[in-house]
């Protein structure tokens, strides 16, 4: 069991990933029954594809929510990193240049929004909603309005891509799992992280630098967003300046279905990976059974809430 | 933060249309909907080109927040309070705006309705396409292309907002008047091309052998475009706005149509009315543009950078 202020225990990770897990099997087998086709390879590595935009935000925010924080700037961020890498790209003919470009700006965005946090000592919900703003004012004024479209194959390929029949997000997706879980939860640095929002004043004692390591999560906040921007240009071809604003909120709800805090110091990328897929399967089977769009957010807003239910109930029947 | 950027935006469009404002002509405030929709953009770029000719002054005010009543209402009280001479609007939500209509007519300065109609309020004039002899029309020039017969998917626009539900009206006729068409789904994707992007995919698994899709606006035809092409499938498509993007996809004939909605021309009869109305010329009550489908053989006046586009004379202008 781990102490979550404001929330009391909550079940081990482990547990509430395997809870999760359970709810997506019982999703799939509901929308097995009901549509022919939801079952075949190709859609199920359709909604892995879909997922994996979903999971590049939503990655970063859930170390960003590991030390009770909150980054609301990631749409923004994405928005900007794409409309200017994408004008590069589009200028230079050179993918890496654009890579850079889009990498570059997340991580500025995100040094400034953890020196915003750490140094200044302004509350993360606060200080990134500032940036957004900042961000949006940026990419529009940039945009004046425009698309930018219709980039080289070499980038298009990292969206539409395939590999051994695995489309390439969902490859990328794998290894950032991969990379990121270890991170997490093998490495000093990622013991911290988690260290920083379950008990700020234990890590202080116990020396954890805790302002370098809060740069560092908006950092990589940044970077993951800054990546999803390159990933957002090469599957639609194209950018404007408005398509943060759709983004932000899902990749919150992914975090928060996967079972992280935000009061701090719970939290995994594996249960994020999860709540993406969980989003995801739910916009794929309304599609496949045709049922009304109107009924997607507030499908999303009761799994939030049940989620998070859930977790409470394992706690009551856990003691 | 939203003065800010309209005020950098209105820079950005005075370079774009190549001259310099007169500081001592009309001021004219023009409220737009978002910064997304090119349609916007194209919109502002005409009602600045025909206020410069006719040596005017453009504050362009755009929410930061796309479609937010909220901001295109407090841009409202801006406006009132830096005294413009007259508003050209094209409102966020038919319903909402009332009020503030109300408001700029209290302060007895005229207001030019473009685009969406408002419900209420007191206008000089009001010009627009009508949505749904647009919607139709392009959705039968779709319908004859597949040769009246097949599998056809309509992608909608934001739900209750008017244009979304006339287009959609105007899909549902042109579809009544071929019975050998099956409409297999009709879901929203919110004019949005992620999401359009998404929806197509997901349809594709259930219908794949689709005969034609019929997007509400062009950035979710081309969403889809990408999904359809993706998958390999020969469906034709069609949006709505003659955005360069599409006329671009038209002609290299990925795209088979788009309903013109001619947003530069809308912004500069706007304007014109506007600044006819302060010089006690006479304007019409109504401006209805006609309906074009802009497919290969017509695309050429669409294939021209918006700054190089030229306003309508007003003798052009259908008063009507």
């Amino acid at each position: 069991m781990i102490r979550v202020p404001g929330i009391g225990r909550v079940p081990p990770e482990a547990t509430r990933v395997a809870m999760r897990l359970a709810a997506v099997l019982i999703l799939g087998i509901v929308l097995t029954a009901l549509s022919s086709v939801f079952l075949r390879a190709a859609n199920l590595m359709n909604v892995l594809r879909q997922a994996a935009l979903l999971f590049f935000m939503s990655s970063g925010l859930t170390l960003v929510v590991l030390t009770a924080g909150l980054d609301l700037s990631i749409g923004a961020t994405v928005a900007l990193a794409a409309c200017v890498a994408g004008t590069i790209v589009k200028g230079s003919d050179s993918v890496w240049l654009g890579a850079a470009t889009a990498l570059g700006i997340g991580a500025g965005v995100g040094l400034l929004n953890g020196m915003m946090v750490s140094l200044l000592r302004i509350p993360s919900f606060i200080a990134t909603y500032g940036m957004l703003w900042v961000l949006q004012g940026l990419a529009y004024t940039y945009m004046a309005g425009t698309t930018v479209y219709g980039f080289p194959s070499a980038l298009r390929r990292l969206g539409n891509g395939y590999l051994l029949g695995v489309p390439i997000p969902v490859i990328v997706m794998t290894g950032l799992l991969a990379v990121g879980t270890g991170f997490a939860q093998r490495t000093v640095w990622g013991q911290q992280i988690a260290m920083i929002g379950a008990n700020p004043v234990a890590a202080r004692l116990s020396g954890v630098p805790i302002k370098r390591r809060l740069i560092l999560v908006y950092v990589l906040s940044g970077l993951a967003a800054g990546f999803a921007a390159l990933v957002y240009l090469a599957r639609l071809n194209s950018a404007e300046a408005d398509i943060g604003s759709s983004l932000t909120l899902p990749a919150i709800a992914a975090v928060l279905i996967g079972g992280a805090s935000l009061f701090g110091g719970v939290g995994t990328l594996a249960g994020t990976f999860i709540g993406a897929l969980i989003l995801t399967l739910v916009l794929n089977g309304m599609n496949l059974l045709h049922v009304d769009g109107n009924w997607q957010p507030l499908v999303t807003g009761v799994i939030i809430v049940a989620a998070v239910w859930l977790d409470l109930r394992g706690q009551a029947t856990g003691r | 933060m939203t003065r800010i950027s309209a005020m950098a935006l209105a820079l950005v469009l005075g370079a774009a249309a190549g001259q310099s404002a007169q500081a001592d002509g009309e001021k004219i405030a023009v409220l737009t909907k978002n910064q997304t929709n090119p349609f916007f953009q194209a919109e502002r770029v005409g009602a600045a080109k025909a206020a410069a000719s006719m040596h005017a002054t453009v504050l362009q005010y755009v929410p930061t927040q796309a479609d937010s009543i909220a901001e295109q209402l407090s841009e409202i009280d801006d406006v009132i309070t830096k005294k413009a001479d007259a508003v050209v609007i094209a409102p966020v939500d038919y319903k909402a705006i009332v009020p503030g209509i109300q408001k700029i007519n209290a302060a007895k300065i005229p207001v030019v309705n473009v685009t969406d109609r408002s419900s209420g309020g007191d206008f000089v004039s009001f010009v627009g396409a009508d949505d749904h002899t647009i919607a139709k029309k392009t959705a039968e020039a779709l319908l004859k292309a597949i040769g009246g017969k097949g599998e056809v998917i309509v992608l909608e626009g934001v739900r209750g907002t008017a244009t979304a539900q006339d287009r959609l009206r105007g899909f549902k006729d042109a579809l009544a008047e071929f019975p050998n068409v099956k409409l297999v789904a009709s879901q929203p994707a919110n004019y949005q091309r992620l999401q359009a992007m998404q929806v197509m995919e997901n349809l594709l698994q259930a219908n794949p052998n689709v005969a034609g899709v019929l997007a509400a606006n062009d950035t979710m035809a081309i969403g889809a475009m990408d999904a359809l092409s993706e998958a390999g499938s020969k469906a034709l498509i069609t949006g709505i706005n003659g955005s360069k993007e599409a006329v671009d996809a038209i002609k290299a004939g990925k795209m088979l149509a788009s309903g013109d909605y001619n947003g530069f021309v809308q912004g500069c009869i706007g304007a014109m009315i506007a600044l006819r109305h302060l010089r006690h010329e006479e304007t019409p009550k109504q401006v209805t543009q006609p309906t074009v489908v802009i497919t290969k053989d017509n695309l050429a006046p669409y294939d021209v950078p918006l700054d190089q586009r030229q306003c309508p004379s007003w003798d052009e202008v259908p008063k009507s």
